[in-house]
């Protein structure tokens, strides 16, 4: 304890918090362990004292000790034979020599402390068997143990997987071995007995990946959770990462409805005001995006949380870690897979806005309410629709997912293909996103000491719209207007005849001139965009055992990238409302063309020792490592130079290349961009994981990291870890008690890194030079001296940012401690973390007189507990429960500033500069900001009574009420409300998170539910409450409540836009965000294996149904509760620019938990099948 | 492959780390002759870029809080302004107000940096003290709105150039010491900025900064604070400087055509000058024109001109002498009426009439920034895509010049030079009518009334212009003439943006008639 409080800085409170933690986790071990604790004289040493016992007898004395464990066959004469023994401190060789001296025993040690003795004069009694054990691909096992049931009678496996051994000819085989299901086989008189093991469910046992190398849980001292690859893939997300929503204690997953866009996701709390996500590892592959993987492809997916196992990734280990490992053939394996899904997506908690008729009473109230008449749209035969426009742009959209694969391996050569293609249609009409990945992968086993692979997967991605926002229009254009086209003469813009084309309305001008457009005229813009991205990323690995103990491995990655983006904007027409008229909404064509290329290339040269001297066991490593990354930006684009020359909707011509003058870059017509951002990092590392006898677990690990976003003086970093466990089970003093099966206490510490620098700021310590501005000046005409005579332009510089060369890495300081446990028969698995993350010097980005600084700005602690269990019961042989659940307590604090002049950062959005939120010492990251409101003014009599409020605006009845809140100084309100007045009104991150699972085998039926949600979190709903003074946009239907007179409402304040002080951020916008879904409804039926003769050519299939986001109780009006960090949307719909890299980071955590209007989530009703050949 | 990944870490990790940015930086521009100009042309740049100088923001401190000019466009449109600006309703947190605060000091920090920078290299070269030169002048520009704003803002500390948020956390800075960094700026600048731009072979920096144009500002400064015979000694320097003239007629001013006919012309003294080219390509412009041109409303798209702020108000129109003044339809353009023609600065079309919500929302329209078709053709900006993002914004003009030096002239007992300078602003006006009866010649008789008539010729001259304001607050006019409005006293300083007096923790105080 004292050395993790040294370390992690940790103030008086969280010590007692840690304490009481740790005192209950002691208090629950104690009580279980109690009646066996008498029984404390285990040793690895033995001392023996019997007389006159069976050697039998003997042997399971020293089993009771709880180190050793014997086979043998109890029908051995000798081994009934009494003896007499007395034996002090001696090893277990010494003694077991000592026991059988005079006769004719003789015994092996095998692994795990197992102990086979066996006479050395054959007897020929009962039956001889002989088989071969193997894994589920048939691979086959050595050293697993067989034993006749209620005998000591047994023997283990050879290096083939083969045993013999003599057994009577009734009974059963009881087969078991460390990673596999203990299986029981009855003997039946056969004599060759062959069982395939399937994987064990044991958790403890199961092989983890970890970063360089793999380690079975048990001998890890950290916190990694493990997901199989299965899970996902029968999961209706392109993005594997959405599947992991509610399933993980600690994993924040904040899912997003848009096609291809990736979930917001923290990994234990917020930990910097920048970058948060996570880094993913792919089969070696570090990245930040992980579209190209196919979740059929993936075999597991690991979370580390921890410092233990994280500060092996150095630089980029700070947010967490997720591993994803695809899968691979194994040994003896040939299929081939088919599987696919189809399932349709459909929005669900439609958000309520006013239809035709309450537009006219509200639109008539809020004129009432300003004293104006303006209701000249009413009678305008265009505008008598009654649009429900969330439903006219919405679809059901089809998702489905298609992968073949094909595995052929032998013990010298694994190979695996897999193919897929997947069709995701968004609920907007018209989003839609294809996919195609292709995986190849091979190993070779050249000889006995070397082994090379190569890995390649090759995506393309075609997502031409981007209809993030639509959603948000259809919510504010007037159901008035039309949705439907009507069909027009209208001079062809391409050329000089008239033609009929069937148009959409516009909006009415009077009314939504600002910005409100009828979606689909926008979509009819938007469409003609070709976006194809194309990423290979692959690699070619050699592994050479150098000695016996020592493995030498080199990899070379490569993750390269091209996006093309082509948009074309053709000249279209709409009509207008008011008179029935075409107008010309576009009359310039656009071309725009863009290049983004990304090459990340990376080495790894890695030494792996592992071996074990008695009881010692060690895997070490040590390595080195390179990673470069760069983008490459290019775009060019072309206007046609008047109208009378169109570019023609016609593919052929959209290209700059297809127009004249396009090799002449200062064309006034045609821009040309060109960025190029590398960022380069470097790295050492070791690791050591020690056991002793699987009882006493250290792992410690060192890595020192460079990386050429910083100077040199503060270019590298050192991150380290130590970690301990206690395998509390493994102790003679648990032997007698039943209770548990495992139980293990660790705790680790360490320190972690951050190195990502926002998009745009690649050399924050450098004076960036923007080169965006641009000055004319007229030519003057010659005559007359004046403007006249063309123009010429200049290009200016500004400060792209304020260099900061003090910038340096944010370095986390983290320590956890817990428990794990299985008990009764291991049908309970439990598992409790405590843990504490500091960041010190979070980089955040901040405006000062009009430019950015990128700075180590704020100190953040995130503390927080996980407890996840799981209780598997089998009822009977046909009939099986699971059930399982997770919750996560995370407390988030910004500690302090870097300057202690500074007090906040500052993060308004929203039109009128009145959505704030704040991130101040002792407060949550992004807090929301602003007045409390307390109802709405009924009458003048009323204002006139309450505190001033004019510093707000004119205020009259109707408008909202503020709380007067106590002025620091004097302990008391002033009677005046304004700025004093805000305060913190809401924390967009929850308390806790949840997720619980329900399984359900029955014969081969399963049944699943997912359920998982979060508490205690606030979101700031801005439509409705903050929308633009020049915008008219459609009223909410929680608007129909609005004051309209005494008494009629205390709570929606009056319709009137002019009316500001009800357009600050208040608590009235403020709505709770708790929320719980059932995320998952799963019915599946696996067809018998009995079901397949011999010679089908069909091995196995499953069928299953999956209801995504059935069920969502929430509390907030929005489409949903889930809104991620606000990221900045392409600005697409003006033609000229790509999608602008945002200056933040996307996700955002201070623009996080805003609810605009949008980003609904599915319901994905969908059916699969999968079908092994 | 192992090998190259050994042999790139035994090169050493330093080198492989070592990158530096692949594109120039400030370090690559240099110190000497010619590091200064792409810098001192983004102030050019950040003038034309930022809402503060440009469009509604900067609209809604000079002009709409007037009793002239309003909000205009549509009802719904702005609301909030309304209430802010032309009640006096002053809000502490808004996008308008925020914007206007920030630009300015934005443009501040970038003069700031350069100024900073030349103290350290103290270049003697011509054209890096033009830059010198112009730098001062937009600090010293930046200064004077925000102190004729505000009252009080602050100075940043150390070389008023600030790299870390705390450097500007400072107190108050009162008038007098933002009138002396004004007045030491514009010595320089009036010094280092050349006469003209124009050299033998042409001038490719038309409408670049000047001396006249420090010299027009230095005056303003000092008419703000009476010292009348500071601000005729300046304006006597600009006027023998010979570079400019009253534009004959009065719509010439207005002018902005193809091939940037009418910009710069011979009254300009200083204007942000934009570009729009075909299909709005490229795009240097502003939304100046925009923001003021006719308002759709329900009309045709034919009328899609712009947002349709900062209408003339009833007040203008009705106080105006019509009969002999031929600026009112040079300046006023009437909703349902011919738009006059090239005569009156029209394009020979007729307005959809005033009826809100069905056809125009005001009666009124500005039309000093009234977009020329020929250019809405030109740049693409038209039917639904209309607006006038090309119309420059005439900032300083010479009739000013003529007129402070008719005030301070009056003010320091010289009737005749008023009258006389008076009259030269009148006879343009009069466009070749009858002088006796289209604004006849204004004799001297009394201060008072030579005064009265000053006041009334810059209302006239100046109209929509965004000058009334600061003038009436100036003359101490304001509580009478808009106090009907709303207006008192305090509200001829606006308060401080909170987000600004939030970040500076206090330090910085509020203006305590806004607590």
């Amino acid at each position: 304890m004292k050395k993790m409080l040294t370390i992690g800085g940790v103030s008086p409170h969280a010590v007692k918090k840690a304490l009481l933690f740790m005192k209950l986790t002691f208090l629950l071990i104690l009580v279980a362990t109690m009646q066996v604790s008498a029984k404390v004289n285990g040793q690895e040493r033995l001392s023996l004292n019997l007389r006159q016992v069976e050697i039998s007898k003997a042997l399971n004395s020293i089993e009771k000790q709880g180190v050793y464990r014997f086979l043998y066959n109890s029908r051995l004469n000798t081994i009934h034979k009494k003896i007499n023994i007395d034996v002090k401190d001696l090893g277990i060789r010494d003694v077991l020599n000592n026991m059988f001296t005079g006769t004719d025993l003789t015994f092996k040690m095998l692994e795990n402390n197992l102990i086979v003795v066996v006479s050395s004069s054959p007897e020929a009694q009962d039956i001889k068997i002989t088989g071969k054990i193997t894994g589920e691909n048939g691979e086959p096992l050595s050293g697993v143990s067989i034993t006749v049931k209620g005998t000591s009678n047994g023997t283990s496996t050879d290096n083939n997987g083969n045993f013999t051994l003599t057994v009577p000819e009734k009974g059963r085989l009881v087969i078991s071995y460390i990673g596999y299901e203990t299986q029981e086989v009855a003997i039946n008189n056969q004599s060759v007995i062959n069982v395939k093991l399937t994987t064990a469910k044991k958790t403890m046992d199961e092989v983890v990946v970890i970063g360089y190398g793999q380690a079975t849980k048990r001998d890890l001292t950290g916190s990694i959770v493990k997901i199989e690859g299965k899970e996902i893939a029968d999961k209706p997300n392109t993005n594997p990462v959405a599947s992991l929503q509610s399933k993980v204690a600690g994993l924040y997953v904040v899912n997003n409805g848009t096609p291809g866009q990736t979930p917001d996701i923290r990994i234990r709390g917020t930990g910097s005001i920048a970058s948060i996500s996570p880094l993913y590892v792919v089969d070696g592959v570090f990245t930040y995006d992980i579209n190209y993987v196919n979740p059929q492809d993936i075999e597991s997916m690991e979370v580390l949380k921890d410092p233990s196992s994280l500060a092996i990734f150095g630089n980029q280990g700070a947010n967490g870690v997720i591993i994803i490992t695809t899968k691979r053939a194994k040994a003896g394996q040939s299929f081939f897979t088919f599987s696919t899904s189809t399932g349709f997506k459909q929005l669900v908690n439609k958000i309520k806005l006013a239809n035709a008729s309450q537009f006219n009473t509200l639109f008539a109230e809020e004129n009432a309410n300003n004293g104006v008449t303006n209701n000249g749209y009413v009678t305008l035969p265009d505008l008598q629709n009654n649009t429900d426009w969330i439903d006219a742009v919405t679809r059901k959209g089809i998702q489905t997912a298609n992968n073949l694969s094909i595995a052929n391996s032998t013990d010298n050569n694994k190979f695996n293909f897999s193919i897929g293609y997947t069709l995701d249609q968004g609920m907007v009409v018209k989003e839609q996103l294809k996919r195609i990945t292709a995986t190849i992968n091979d190993e070779c086993k050249i000889n006995r000491w070397l082994k090379v692979g190569v890995n390649f997967t090759a995506m393309r991605e075609d997502l031409p719209y981007d209809a993030t926002g639509v959603l948000g229009l259809a919510r504010q254009v007037m159901p008035q207007v039309s949705a439907k086209t009507k069909p027009y003469k209208v001079q062809n813009l391409y050329g000089n005849d008239t033609i009929t084309q069937n148009l959409y309305s516009t909006t009415y001008s009077a009314l939504q001139n600002s910005g409100v457009q009828n979606p689909f005229i926008d979509m009819q813009n938007r469409i003609y965009n070709i976006d194809i991205l194309y990423r290979y990323v692959g690699s070619v690995y050699a592994e050479i055992n150098l000695m016996k103990h020592l493995t030498f491995r080199s990899a070379v990655y490569g993750d390269f990238s091209n996006e093309n983006h082509r948009q074309y904007t053709p000249l279209f027409y709409g009509y207008d409302p008011k008179d029935g008229s075409p107008v010309v909404i576009n009359a310039q064509t656009k071309l725009v063309q863009g290049l983004t290329s990304l090459r990340n290339a990376q080495t790894d040269n890695l030494l792996t020792y592992k071996n074990s001297f008695q009881n010692h066991n060690l895997t070490v490593i040590a390595g080195a490592t390179t990673y470069s990354h760069q983008i490459n930006y290019n775009q060019m684009w072309v206007v046609t130079p008047d109208n009378s020359q169109p570019i023609p909707f016609n593919k052929r011509f959209w290209y700059p290349s297809a127009w004249p003058y396009s090799e002449v870059t200062n064309d006034p017509t045609k821009t040309y961009s060109y960025n190029y951002e590398p960022n380069y990092t470097a790295g050492f590392f070791g690791r050591a994981l020690y056991n002793y006898d699987q009882k006493y677990y250290l792992n410690a690990s060192i890595r020192r990291d460079g990386s050429s976003s910083f100077l040199p003086a503060h270019q590298w970093g050192t991150y380290w870890t130590v970690g301990a466990a206690w395998e509390l089970t493994r102790e003679s003093f648990m032997a007698g008690q039943k209770t548990f099966d495992f139980l293990k206490l660790k705790g680790s510490a360490g320190t972690l890194g951050d190195q990502a620098v926002p998009t745009g700021v690649y050399y924050p310590s450098y004076p960036g030079l923007n080169s965006s501005g641009q000055t004319v000046w007229p030519l003057p005409d010659p005559t007359t001296g004046y403007g006249g005579a063309g123009f010429i332009t200049n290009t200016t510089y500004g400060k792209a940012y304020i260099a900061n060369p003090d910038l340096h890495w944010e370095t986390v300081h983290q320590y956890e401690f817990g428990v794990e446990l299985e008990a009764f028969q291991r049908r309970l698995h439990f598992e409790a973390t405590y843990f504490r993350r500091k960041t010190d010097g979070a980089m955040g980005l901040y405006y000062i007189a009009g430019v950015n600084k990128l700075e180590n700005l704020v100190d953040i602690e995130n503390k927080g507990q996980e407890f996840s269990a799981s209780w598997n019961q089998p009822v009977s042989r046909d009939l099986s429960i699971s059930l399982a659940g997770n919750i996560t307590f995370i407390q988030n604090k910004v500690l302090a500033f870097s300057d202690p002049s500074f007090t906040y950062i500052d993060q308004t959005s929203q039109n009128n500069g009145e959505q704030d939120s704040r991130t101040i010492v002792g407060q949550p990251v992004g807090e929301f900001y602003g007045y409390i409101a307390k109802g709405v003014f009924q009458s003048y009599a009323q204002i006139l009574a309450s505190p001033v409020q004019s510093s707000l605006g004119q205020i009259r009845p109707g408008d909202l009420i503020y709380a007067d809140l106590p002025d620091p100084a004097t302990g008391k309100p002033d009677g005046v409300i304004d700025s004093k007045d805000r305060t913190y009104i809401g924390n967009p991150s929850p308390k806790f998170t949840y997720g619980a699972s329900l399984n359900v085998n029955y014969k081969a039926f399963s049944l699943g539910v997912d359920i998982g949600g979060v508490w205690g979190n606030k979101i700031f709903r801005a439509w409705g409450s903050l929308e633009a003074p020049y915008q008219r946009v459609n009223y909410a239907g929680f608007q129909l409540d609005a004051w309209h007179g005494p008494g009629t409402s205390n709570w929606t304040p009056l319709l009137s836009q002019g009316d500001r002080a009800n357009y600050v951020g208040s608590t009235y916008s403020i709505e709770n965000g708790s929320y719980a879904r059932i995320r998952n409804l799963q019915i599946a039926y696996t067809v018998p294996q009995h079901v397949f003769s011999k010679t089908s050519p069909i091995k196995a299939l499953r069928v299953y149904l999956n209801a995504q986001n059935l069920i969502t109780w929430k509390n907030n009006s929005g489409y949903t509760p889930e809104f991620g960090g606000f990221t900045q949307y392409s600005t697409l719909q003006s033609g000229n620019t790509l999608s602008a890299a945002a200056t933040t980071f996307p996700p955002n955590p201070l623009q996080f938990g805003i609810d605009q209007g949008g980003g609904a989530i599915p319901r994905i009703l969908s059916a699969g099948l999968s079908v092994t050949f | 492959m192992a090998f190259a990944g050994i042999a790139m870490l035994l090169d050493g990790c330093t080198k492989f780390l070592d990158r530096k940015p692949l594109s120039a930086t400030a370090d690559d521009l240099g110190s000497g002759s010619g590091a200064f100009e792409k810098k001192a042309l983004g102030l050019y740049s950040a003038l034309r870029g930022d809402a503060g100088f440009s469009t509604l923001a900067w609209l809604d401190f000079h002009s709409i809080r007037d009793d002239d000019a309003q909000k205009g466009s549509s009802i719904s449109d702005g609301a909030e302004i309304n209430a802010e600006f032309e009640t006096f309703q002053y809000t502490k947190n808004d996008w308008a107000t925020n914007a206007y605060w920030g630009d300015h000091f934005n443009l501040i920090q970038l003069a700031n940096e350069i100024i900073h920078d030349a103290d350290s290299v103290k270049p003697t070269d011509e054209g890096s003290k033009r830059n010198i030169g112009e730098a001062c002048f937009f600090r010293a520009y930046s200064y004077f709105e925000l102190v004729k704003a505000y009252g009080e803002t602050y100075l940043p500390l150390e070389n008023f150039y600030y790299t870390s948020p705390n450097q500007q956390i400072v107190p108050n800075a009162q008038p007098g010491q933002i009138y002396a960094l004004i007045d030491s700026d514009l010595t320089i600048a009036s010094q280092y900025l050349p006469v003209t731009w124009a050299t033998a072979t042409g001038n490719s920096n038309l409408g670049r900064l000047t001396s006249g144009a420090a010299n027009t500002l230095w005056a303003q400064t000092y008419l703000f604070r009476g010292n009348w015979s500071r601000v005729i000694g300046l304006c006597n320097q600009v006027i023998s400087s010979g570079q400019y003239k009253l534009d004959s007629p009065f719509t010439n001013i207005w002018k902005d055509g193809l091939n940037g006919a009418g910009k710069v012309g011979p009254e300009s003294i200083w204007e942000n000058i934009n570009y729009v080219g075909p299909n709005q390509t490229p795009w240097i412009g502003t939304q100046w024109g925009t923001s003021q041109n006719v308002r759709q409303g329900g009309a045709s798209v034919d009328w899609n001109l712009g947002w349709g702020w900062n209408t003339p108000t009833q007040n203008l129109v009705n106080a105006w002498d019509s009969a002999t003044d031929p600026r009112r339809d040079m300046t006023i353009l009437f909703s349902g009426r011919y738009d006059g023609g090239t005569a009156t600065g029209g394009y020979g079309n007729t307005l959809p009439a005033y009826n809100p919500g069905v056809l125009l929302d005001q009666k009124y329209w500005n039309k000093k920034v009234y977009s020329d078709p020929q250019m809405r053709s030109f740049t693409g900006q038209i039917g639904s895509s209309g607006g006038a993002d090309w119309i420059d914004h005439r900032i300083l003009r010479y009739a000013d010049v003529i007129l402070m030096l008719a005030e301070a002239s009056n003010e320091t007992g010289d009737g005749a030079t008023a009258e006389q300078m008076l009259e030269k602003i009148r006879s343009r006006a009069r466009n070749g009518g009858d002088p006796t009866k289209v604004l006849p010649h204004i004799a001297y008789s009394t201060q008072a009334q030579m005064r009265q008539a000053i006041k009334n010729e810059r209302r006239w001259e100046f109209a929509m212009e965004g000058y009334r304001f600061y003038d009436l607050v100036r003359w101490g006019d304001a509580p009478a003439v808009l106090g009907s409005l709303g207006y008192q006293p305090k509200n001829a300083l606006y308060p401080i943006p909170q987000p600004i007096i939030d970040q500076f923790l206090g330090k910085l105080t509020q203006n305590p008639n806004y607590p």
